[in-house]
């Protein structure tokens, strides 16, 4: 497939990823708390000791390379599941995947808070592992549910109204897991909840980000049954694709990502969404492998560029970074729903 | 001349039930072989038997001389290629990179072509006539045109069997015409055994060398379209031409 985009194979990329740069550069710059460009530039290369460095260093720069990496892994997972239900619409927060990881951390903090006497606030490296494989486990069940629904409603319209109802049931318990908590708890919980970058540490990024590397892996190396998976099952089973297998790989994958992003920065909609939309149609092709790793620039550039916004100066502390990327990704995918439609009548 | 496909008292159906008797048919290498029958009559399933994704309710399938099931996934795609009623919808899809998916099988784990590939794929897309198609996106594609990728797509494959299912449907009649010309070329030229459905009779009379014939209930009979006609197998399974025909006649 190499002859596809090749007119947009070079500078298209290279653009996003200056975007991202930049991008990450001001999320480095600007915060609620102004630091002028000359110190910003001392604190960045001279290793001026100032309170400014310690603000950029501490605070600003696990946040970027938070929301870099969550960016990746929700587009990436949003990319597959797109794939893998053969529908524009699947996402992890549309599907109810997002719902399954919350409904695994609050299993874990406000049952694990009641019962050991452990606050989220002060979350330790274990209970952290601890709310991340809740949240896999959560969402795994939730994906293996919809794969199986899938089977029999070839609809995509149904598929998402499972989906929706999925997240209510999933929300709902949670809720009522909320009602038996106690009050520190539930109130972290919300605000995790609210979805945030900023509370990622940084002693906690390598794991991050060894776990979305990992992901984001196996994903190049599922490119080539994804690609045959858009051709409808029989054709993919014809070349050679074990379907069933496959389908548990995807579901593994792009479930881990999800989870692990869920678990660390809340449940974040509309990137999975939106992202991998927005590669559709810059790069005018289906092909995985144009389509993975330009999904995983613009998710990158997206969630930078949301959390710039979360930040602006003037917001007192952050906004919640959910109420941004809705703002940021509805807009999108109405706009791909009615030029999907074009692109049909044509 | 190698026998391609063989049936040994093969019974095809659904959860148990057959829909015909036994079927004890076989397939010579560079045949082009007609499936015909009424719509519902399970040229379908007979086709899903074949190509290994729905299993024999009894009986087997030997592809040269080894059963079906004892070829791996991976090994059947390089055995037989499908040519499928059903299309990809996607909008995006360029008719470059279905074309390219048929050489997927022959590929590494990152499905990088190389330069063979890309050489197999162009001549592929020159053979079938739509090297001009090849950046198109293939959803702005006509029927017609559709039928000629998913044909390249198999072509590209590089399998000794092909199986397409009702290939002529939704086709104008020049590019009917067409299109059995490529499949003439196909089993005469390169060698390649083809078995397609179809319920348009005349298509099938002419330019088949094998015919498979069936209806619901009833024994699938193979022979050669003249003998077929002479033995009266077409009047007993195709009664409604028979009765338009003679309207046609006594009505001139």
């Amino acid at each position: 497939m190499g002859t596809t985009g090749r007119k947009a194979g070079f500078w298209m990329p290279t653009l996003i990823l200056l975007v991202g740069m930049l991008l990450f550069a001001l999320n480095l710059l600007i915060g609620s708390v102004s630091i002028p460009f000359s110190d910003f530039i001392d604190a960045v290369f001279h290793n001026a000791d100032t309170t400014s460095r310690s603000i950029i260093l501490e605070y600003r720069l696990p946040q970027a390379l938070t929301a870099l990496l969550a960016g990746m892994g929700l587009s990436v997972s949003g990319l597959l599941m797109q794939t893998l239900f053969r529908n524009p619409l699947a996402d992890p927060s549309i599907l109810g995947i997002s719902s399954g990881a919350s409904l695994g951390v609050a299993f874990s903090v406000l049952m694990a808070g009641s019962i050991s006497s452990i606050a989220l606030s002060g979350m330790t490296w274990w209970t952290t592992i601890g709310a991340a494989s809740a949240a896999f486990v959560g969402a795994f069940l939730v994906l293996l549910l919809i794969l199986a629904v899938s089977t029999r409603l070839r609809n995509m319209v149904s598929l998402i109204l499972v989906g929706i109802m999925i997240a209510y049931i999933a929300s709902s318990v949670t809720d009522m897991l909320k009602f038996f908590s106690r009050k520190e708890d539930v109130h972290s919980f919300v605000i995790w909840g609210m979805g945030s970058f900023s509370a990622v540490t940084k002693a906690q990024l390598p794991f991050l980000a060894s776990c979305i590397g990992i992901g984001v892996v196996a994903s190049f190396f599922l490119s080539k049954t994804l690609n045959l998976l858009l051709l409808g099952d029989r054709y993919a089973e014809n070349l050679g694709v074990n379907t069933r297998r496959s389908s548990m790989i995807i579901i593994l994958v792009s479930g881990f990502l999800t989870a692990i992003v869920t678990a660390f920065c809340g449940p974040i909609a509309f990137l999975g969404l939106a992202v991998p939309h927005i590669a559709r149609f810059l790069f005018r092709s289906s092909n995985h492998k144009v389509l993975i790793p330009t999904t995983i620039l613009i998710g990158t550039d997206l969630a930078l560029l949301c959390n710039l916004i979360a930040r602006l100066p003037g917001f007192e502390g952050n906004l919640p970074i959910n109420s941004v990327t809705a703002l940021i990704g509805a807009p999108i995918v109405i706009w791909v729903i009615f030029h999907r439609q074009n692109i049909l009548k044509k | 001349m190698t026998e391609v496909i063989r049936t040994n008292g093969l019974k095809i159906g659904y959860k148990g039930m057959a829909l015909f008797p036994e079927i004890n048919v076989s397939m010579m290498q560079g045949d082009l072989v007609a499936l015909a029958g009424p719509n519902g009559a399970g040229k379908t399933t007979l086709f899903k038997t074949l190509s290994a994704s729905l299993k024999p309710v009894s009986g087997e399938v030997q592809v040269f001389g080894k059963p079906l099931p004892s070829y791996s996934p991976s090994e059947r795609a390089s055995l037989f290629s499908l040519v499928l009623t059903e299309k990809p919808d996607d909008l995006f899809l360029k008719v470059a990179d279905i074309v390219a998916a048929g050489r997927y099988p022959h590929l590494g784990l990152l499905a990088r072509l190389h330069k063979d590939d890309e050489r197999i794929i162009a001549e592929s897309l020159h053979t079938i006539g739509i090297t001009h198609l090849a950046h198109r996106s293939f959803i702005s594609l006509s029927d017609g045109e559709k039928q000629k990728v998913m044909i390249a797509k198999a072509l590209v494959q590089d399998t000794p069997i092909i199986f397409m299912d009702e290939p002529a449907a939704f086709l104008d009649y020049p590019s009917k015409i067409e299109l059995m010309a490529l499949m003439l070329m196909l089993t005469r030229d390169k060698g390649k055994t083809i078995l397609f459905s179809s319920h348009d009779l005349d298509l099938l009379l002419r330019y088949s060398d094998t015919m498979w014939v069936v209806a619901h209930n009833r024994p699938l009979v193979s022979g050669a379209p003249k003998n077929l006609i002479n033995d009266g197998i077409i009047d007993t399974y195709f009664p409604p031409i028979k009765a338009k025909e003679q309207f046609f006649w006594m009505n001139r």
